[in-house]
């Protein structure tokens, strides 16, 4: 295992994550199974008290993952430079088989916590607390998501051998690639690309004006897709100005501004609502998840475009 | 209204210990009544006062106040239902020694997002009434017990609640004081506010305005 003082960091609060998270597991289990809020037996007073306690534990995990997150990724491209071969996180990601399940687990829990959290704060804006058995039994599915993403974890740095040779982004990232899953993206026309990429915002914008919450959550559900390979195929190409360099890694890295962790971060919020729309918004109202989603992803559209901007003003061509 | 249904309240001091403050109790409190809840120390008075003012919940059965259910309420609107209410008066007049006499009563006003004006108002109107006017600048620690008292009234009643709770209002207070205070209780009840009090000061025995006397020896009612 390498153990460096940032993945001991990582390792030591999954240790605490496991250990509040099993309490949380324990008594959400209890709450869903034996929650009935117009009793007032013993039983349901303390299930309302340990309700409370649950929430808080779940709140202050996730509060402590959002950040995690990104220092993972972090971790990543600093370990990168320990791993022969590796240039930067995505070599670190592929040294292992669980790297990618790890980051799919890993964003997706992001999403999901994401999902408790918002059903937890409309739970306790009402007296009645409708959403209690609800939020306690969706947490008791996530939780095994979340023990899934730790073991992935504790794996992945578990097999990370300095002294494998692995492949840097260049090679992973590029049209000959022998990745199937990386190689088979590069085939996508890039016109094609663009017209989802951009067409997909002007269908939100329209289910937005026609309160369609389904089309525009599946929408941001599509282009939380699309961004990420137009961003590998296309647009990552103007931030490096290179047009053989495809990695969506090497972006987070200084020497290009850390603009990759203001785009990743505009990308999940924007489509964090558009998705939340879909799950809790009244059709009939347009909440304000509608406007955060369309501001955070026309953020994201208008940072990526203006590079391609900037480099067809600065050099005449494109790439 | 306020009812207690089948109240038990029992405290947990570790695992194999727990003590039962009320013990089945069912009591119903009509509006504008002035009730005194009369026991010795650790009988449960002041349990079922912070029943009623939704500072703890019960072990079982069911607090409701103006047809809601406040044993039931989630904190934050617990907190809500404190401040819209219900006015405390404590034994130790639980003011903040370092500010002065406007300042603490003001306090219940803070969350209310009134204006200036019309905290001014409310103020110098309460200040008034309980004849603390001509002290508003003075700071609480310097003031005598009686003064103290009647600036912990003023702020239970700065915010014109149904409500007023006294825990051992004049356990401090010298008898004089103990029948000014006396005295303040039946021109609040005149107002039409509910007012609950605990104590074992005899002078509140036998006065001729007390609605309801309620008897309470080890958590049971007698």
């Amino acid at each position: 295992m390498l153990l460096s003082p940032e993945v001991l960091a990582i390792l030591l609060l999954d240790i605490i994550f496991v250990v509040f998270s099993l309490v949380a597991f324990i008594l959400s289990v209890k709450i869903f199974l034996q929650w009935d809020i117009k009793a007032t037996t013993k039983l349901q007073y303390t299930l309302e008290k340990q309700s409370f306690l649950t929430a808080t534990i779940i709140k202050y995990i996730f509060a402590l993952k959002l950040p995690l997150f990104l220092f993972f990724i972090f971790t990543l491209d600093k370990i990168s430079g320990v791993l022969t071969g590796a240039m930067c996180a995505a070599g670190v990601v592929n040294a292992t088989n669980y790297g990618v399940y790890l980051f799919i687990l890993k964003i997706l829990n992001i999403y999901v916590f994401g999902f408790w959290l918002v059903l937890h704060y409309l739970d306790i804006k009402k007296e009645t607390l409708p959403y209690t058995k609800i939020k306690f039994g969706f947490f008791s599915v996530i939780f095994f998501l979340f023990i899934a993403e730790i073991i992935v974890e504790f794996l992945m740095f578990n097999s990370l051998n300095p002294n494998k040779m692995v492949s840097c982004c260049g090679t992973l990232y590029s049209s000959a690639s022998s990745s199937s899953y990386i190689s088979s993206i590069f085939e996508i026309n890039r016109s094609v690309l663009l017209i989802l990429f951009y067409g997909s915002f002007v269908g939100m914008i329209f289910s937005y004006l026609f309160s369609h919450k389904y089309i525009f959550s599946f929408l941001n559900l599509f282009f939380i897709i699309i961004s990420i390979i137009s961003l590998i195929i296309f647009f990552g190409t103007y931030i490096y100005e290179l047009p053989t360099h495809h990695c969506p890694f090497c972006f987070l890295q200084k020497d290009y501004y850390y603009i990759g962790y203001l785009l990743y971060i505009l990308l999940f919020l924007g489509t964090f609502y558009g998705l939340l729309v879909g799950f809790i918004s009244d059709n009939k109202q347009r909440d304000k998840k509608y406007i955060l989603s369309l501001i955070f992803n026309a953020a994201y559209i208008i940072v990526v475009s203006s590079y391609v901007v900037i480099y067809y003003m600065k050099n005449g061509v494109l790439l | 209204m306020i009812r207690l249904e089948n109240i038990i309240k029992k405290y947990t001091i570790n695992k194999n210990n727990t003590v039962t403050a009320l013990n089945n109790i069912n009591l119903e409190f009509k509006e504008g009544q002035l009730v005194v809840l009369k026991g010795s120390s650790g009988s449960g008075k002041s349990t079922i006062l912070s029943l009623i003012a939704a500072l703890s919940k019960p072990t079982s059965g069911q607090v409701i106040v103006d047809n809601k259910q406040i044993s039931k309420l989630p904190d934050n609107f617990a907190a809500l239902y404190r401040r819209d209410n219900i006015g405390f008066i404590f034994q130790k007049y639980n003011l903040i020694p370092t500010l002065s006499v406007q300042e603490n009563i003001l306090l219940p006003l803070v969350p209310s997002n009134l204006d200036e004006k019309e905290v001014e108002e409310k103020l110098n109107l309460v200040m008034d009434k309980f004849q603390i006017l001509h002290k508003k600048d003075a700071i609480v620690r310097n003031l005598s017990g009686g003064e103290q008292q009647r600036v912990a009234i003023a702020r239970a009643h700065v915010n014109n609640p149904k409500i007023i709770i006294a825990d051992e209002p004049t356990a401090n207070l010298d008898e004089k004081l103990s029948r000014d205070f006396i005295q303040i209780l039946k021109e609040l009840k005149e107002t039409n506010k509910t007012i609950i009090v605990a104590t074992h000061d005899p002078l509140f025995f036998n006065l001729d305005f007390v609605d309801q006397t309620v008897c309470i020896d080890r958590g049971n009612l007698q």
